[in-house]
């Protein structure tokens, strides 16, 4: 790199609503993911509708709409881990990214 | 059930896409834990010979992208990514896209990462505004409905002047995400209804400054429409359509 770029490159201010922005992007894809055959978004609505399941094996549609059976309790429980984990990660990056400059 | 990923590199006068698969593959490697099959001009003939100009680049070069409609046959796996040789993987997002009973999926919506240019154009295509499905990522496994988008694929490059007029494509330069797109909506009976991948394809386009801060981190320098110089950082997957900013972290990766 350059003096001219360096000097471009340490000017340049960290744009924090492009970087939220894809920070959400990043983030949305990561609450998505594929558990027997299906393909979900892990977050309040898919723990609500499996909450609202009373058997122990459930059918439900995956973003596909697909009707995908699935062990009620044990997907519960991946879906709320899923859902924290990326949540958890989101606000460790959304944190770090408050210290840029 | 095996799986693996595929990617074309057809070198030209100003870029080295084998050394970029080849980064890509070990990026694939680490992330996906998968192999890598990487086509070149030694297991094909290249196809589709175009001149094209990179925004990052001093002078237009020549492009081959004619290939990509023989994944199909030229796969040793059950199941397959098909990824540009410019696709940077840099997490292990994908990897659900291996566990899906799908068996064709490719992203529909692309963006800016800096927000500065307008993908509406991108997104769709031809004088009816289609949407676009892009063909940087294509997921597919073995099956008559893969094989069939495939060779529809193939019938589309081969009478393209015939398709260009009737979607009314304005560029005369053959393109992968038209073809796919266009054989999407002919295999599904004419109707948008086809899966697609559930995130956007994250991407950084030619005129934005690319650089690698650290493994998997990247920066992203760009000026605002007002003129101002901001930056940012990655740290997933995305597209880099900037091929010289790439070639310039695969000379030396971090």
């Amino acid at each position: 790199m350059d003096t001219e770029n360096l000097v471009t490159h340490g000017r340049a201010r960290f744009e924090y609503t492009a970087a939220r922005r894809v920070l959400k992007e990043k983030y949305q894809g990561k609450l998505t993911f594929a558990h027997a055959g299906g393909m979900w978004i892990a977050g309040p609505e898919l723990l609500a509708t499996l909450s609202a399941c009373a058997s122990p094996t459930s059918v439900i549609l995956d973003l596909y709409e697909t009707p995908i059976k699935v062990s009620t309790l044990e997907f519960r429980d991946l879906v709320r881990t899923h859902w924290q984990e990326q949540m958890n990660a989101w606000l460790i990056e959304f944190e770090e990214q408050s210290k840029n400059r | 059930m095996t799986v693996g990923a595929l990617i074309f590199a057809f070198n030209n006068e100003h870029i080295d896409y084998v050394k970029m698969a080849n980064w890509a593959a070990t990026n694939i490697e680490r992330h996906l834990g998968i192999p890598t099959r990487i086509i070149t001009d030694k297991d094909v003939a290249p196809i589709g010979q175009y001149s094209r100009k990179f925004e990052d680049l001093p002078e237009s070069v020549t492009w081959y992208n004619g290939n990509r409609v023989d994944a199909y046959s030229l796969t040793p796996w059950d199941r397959t990514l098909v990824l540009d040789a410019d696709y940077v993987v840099a997490s292990d997002q994908l990897k659900y896209l291996l566990k899906i009973d799908q068996d064709f999926v490719a992203h529909k919506t692309a963006y800016d990462v800096t927000d500065v240019a307008n993908f509406n154009e991108l997104n769709n295509f031809g004088r009816q505004q289609m949407p676009m499905w892009w063909a940087t990522v294509m997921m597919f496994r073995k099956s008559k409905q893969a094989q069939l988008i495939f060779e529809t694929m193939q019938m589309i490059k081969t009478n393209w002047a015939h398709y260009r007029n009737l979607y009314g494509i304005t560029r005369s330069t053959y393109r992968n995400d038209f073809a796919l797109s266009i054989a999407l909506g002919t295999v599904n009976g004419h109707t948008l209804n086809h899966a697609d991948i559930p995130w956007k394809l994250a991407t950084v386009t030619h005129n934005h400054k690319l650089t690698q801060i650290d493994k998997d981190e990247y920066r992203v320098d760009y000026v605002t429409p007002d003129k101002k110089s901001r930056w940012i950082k990655l740290t997933h997957d995305f597209h880099a359509m900037g091929k010289g900013h790439l070639g310039a972290i695969v000379d030396n990766p971090c």
